[in-house]
């Protein structure tokens, strides 16, 4: 990535007040239409520039002190927020889904980086937070939606079709075979949108990731290069992460002795 | 109801079913305390209200549930320790609304676990529909194409493939209407006797259990209300009467 200061337009505050003009717009379309959006609207302005000034902090500190496990703690943090955002996407309870959110997606994210970093691209040190956090955070972001869509839609059939699981597990059938149609359904409605913004990325618009480094000042050629690693890094982390929730999941929901567990569901 | 039977092939001792305290769900006791043996080739209606527990003890039966407490036995040995799969091949589940896969008939009779085999002969295929009282010219039929009646058979036909020894029908014929129920009840009856099965069937219907016989087990809200024989002359108890006609005039 070429250095993006030659670039780069510093933001005053004076700009981003002109920023928050648009808000207002949004506001007076509420207020206007009787959305009854306003409230909400200025409470997330406000998260807005708070969350982001503090990341913001936060990561310019963490880029200065330059140490390994500043950069790890800030990843399980990262992987402890998008834990308890996929769990709370699901509908109903599953016993025990921190443990098999946090397994899932600590996993996924971890086999994922390590292949991004150690093999394609490499940087001096392993650790360095340039590279490490944004990739880290876009890798747990695909993983925890695929898992929150995978383990919302392997509940909801689990419920509605339930008599054809038992109908299989009397028929002998074991437990993960009876529910491996309804676990089929589950990865591929997770999978579909990735595959399916595979086919339009960069036509449509232009991905947020390339969008910052052309921003930045990179040439169009070097952000399409980490683009394109950055789309096949997503596609797998959301196989890995639905896979591995829905995988874990499901032996919430049947028992060693082929049972499903009605009363969960 | 004699305790002592002289070859029951399910005992049900002491069963207990509760379920788990969950958020916003408190614990539930579903089955209290139920003792209930089951004669060989003989059969057991289940009757009583929504919710009395009776599907429950049906599905303990195969171990679709499992117990909190008790025991039940299949063949003398506790079911715990056989294999729950090899269980169900000799302790067939028709439930009440039946379940058909995608394909044809033909599709839906030989369906097995991926792992298993189930080798079964074109004739012996045709023999098991004419034995539920089905044409054979079904079998290349899409299964999505029967009528409520003739799918509810294909999967007592599927059961029957697999030989077992005995039969659980949860509600067989609550989906269907008058005429296809009686063809259902007919089947049923006529398995009873022609392959000696072992039948237990959740029931709301009089005719079926009369036409089963052996006993009936009356339960409320997961307790035995009364156990005991149907008689010969189909004579029931008067308040199993009164609850079986109030329930399906």
């Amino acid at each position: 990535m070429t250095s993006g200061v030659l670039g780069v337009i510093e933001l005053s505050w004076w700009q981003l007040a002109l920023a928050m003009l648009l808000v207002l717009v949004v506001a007076a379309i509420s207020l206007r239409e009787r959305l009854g959006l306003e409230r909400d609207l200025l409470i997330g302005a406000v998260r807005t520039i708070v969350q982001l000034y503090l990341v913001g902090l936060i990561l310019a500190a963490v880029f200065t002190a330059a140490r390994w496990y500043w950069v790890l703690l800030i990843l399980a943090v990262m992987a402890a927020i998008a834990t308890h955002a996929a769990v709370s996407r699901l509908a109903k309870p599953i016993p025990g889904v921190y443990w098999i959110a946090a397994t899932a997606l600590t996993l996924s994210t971890a086999a994922t980086l390590a292949y991004v970093i150690g093999m394609v691209i490499e940087p001096r040190p392993w650790w360095e937070p340039q590279y490490l956090i944004p990739i880290a955070g876009m890798i747990l972001g695909n993983s925890m939606t695929s898992a929150a869509l995978a383990g919302d839609r392997l509940q909801a059939d689990l419920f509605s079709r339930r008599d054809e699981v038992e109908a299989r597990l009397a028929l002998g059938f074991s437990g993960r075979e009876a529910v491996q149609p309804l676990v089929r359904a589950a990865l591929r409605a997770s999978m579909i949108p990735t595959v399916n913004g595979m086919m339009t990325v960069g036509v449509v618009q232009l991905p947020g990731m390339m969008t910052g480094q052309i921003l930045a000042g990179a040439s169009p050629l070097t952000a399409i290069r980490y683009q394109i690693v950055v789309v096949f890094m997503m596609a797998v982390a959301t196989a890995l992460g639905s896979l591995l929730f829905t995988r874990l999941a499901v032996g919430r929901y049947v028992t060693p002795a082929h049972q499903l567990r009605r009363y969960l569901l | 109801m004699d305790a002592a039977m002289l070859d029951a092939i399910f005992q049900v001792q002491r069963l207990c079913l509760a379920y788990p305290a969950r958020r916003g769900h408190p614990a539930a006791t579903i089955l209290d305390d139920i003792s209930v043996d089951v004669e060989r080739g003989c059969a057991l209606s289940l009757v009583g209200p929504s919710g009395s527990g009776k599907s429950s003890l049906l599905r303990c039966l195969n171990r679709l549930e499992e117990p909190t407490a008790g025991v039940v036995r299949f063949d003398g040995r506790p079911i715990t320790e056989l294999d729950p799969r090899e269980l169900r091949r000799r302790v067939a589940l028709v439930l009440q609304t039946p379940v058909l896969f995608e394909g044809t008939v033909r599709d839906n009779l030989m369906v097995h676990a991926p792992g298993a085999t189930l080798d079964v002969s074109e004739s012996r295929l045709r023999a098991t529909l004419t034995e539920v009282g089905l044409d054979d010219a079904l079998l290349d039929r899409d299964a999505a194409m029967l009528s409520g009646g003739e799918r509810q058979r294909v999967t007592i036909a599927r059961a029957l493939l697999r030989d077992p020894q005995a039969l659980l029908l949860d509600e067989p014929t609550s989906a269907l209407d008058p005429p296809n129920a009686m063809l259902v009840v007919d089947t049923i009856c006529r398995l009873r006797d022609t392959r000696g099965l072992t039948i237990v069937a959740v029931t709301h219907t009089p005719e079926l259990v009369r036409r089963l016989g052996g006993a009936l087990l009356y339960l409320v809200k997961g307790h035995v209300q009364a156990y005991e024989p149907v008689q010969d002359g189909g004579v029931i108890d008067a308040r199993l009467q009164a609850f079986l006609s109030g329930t399906r005039p």
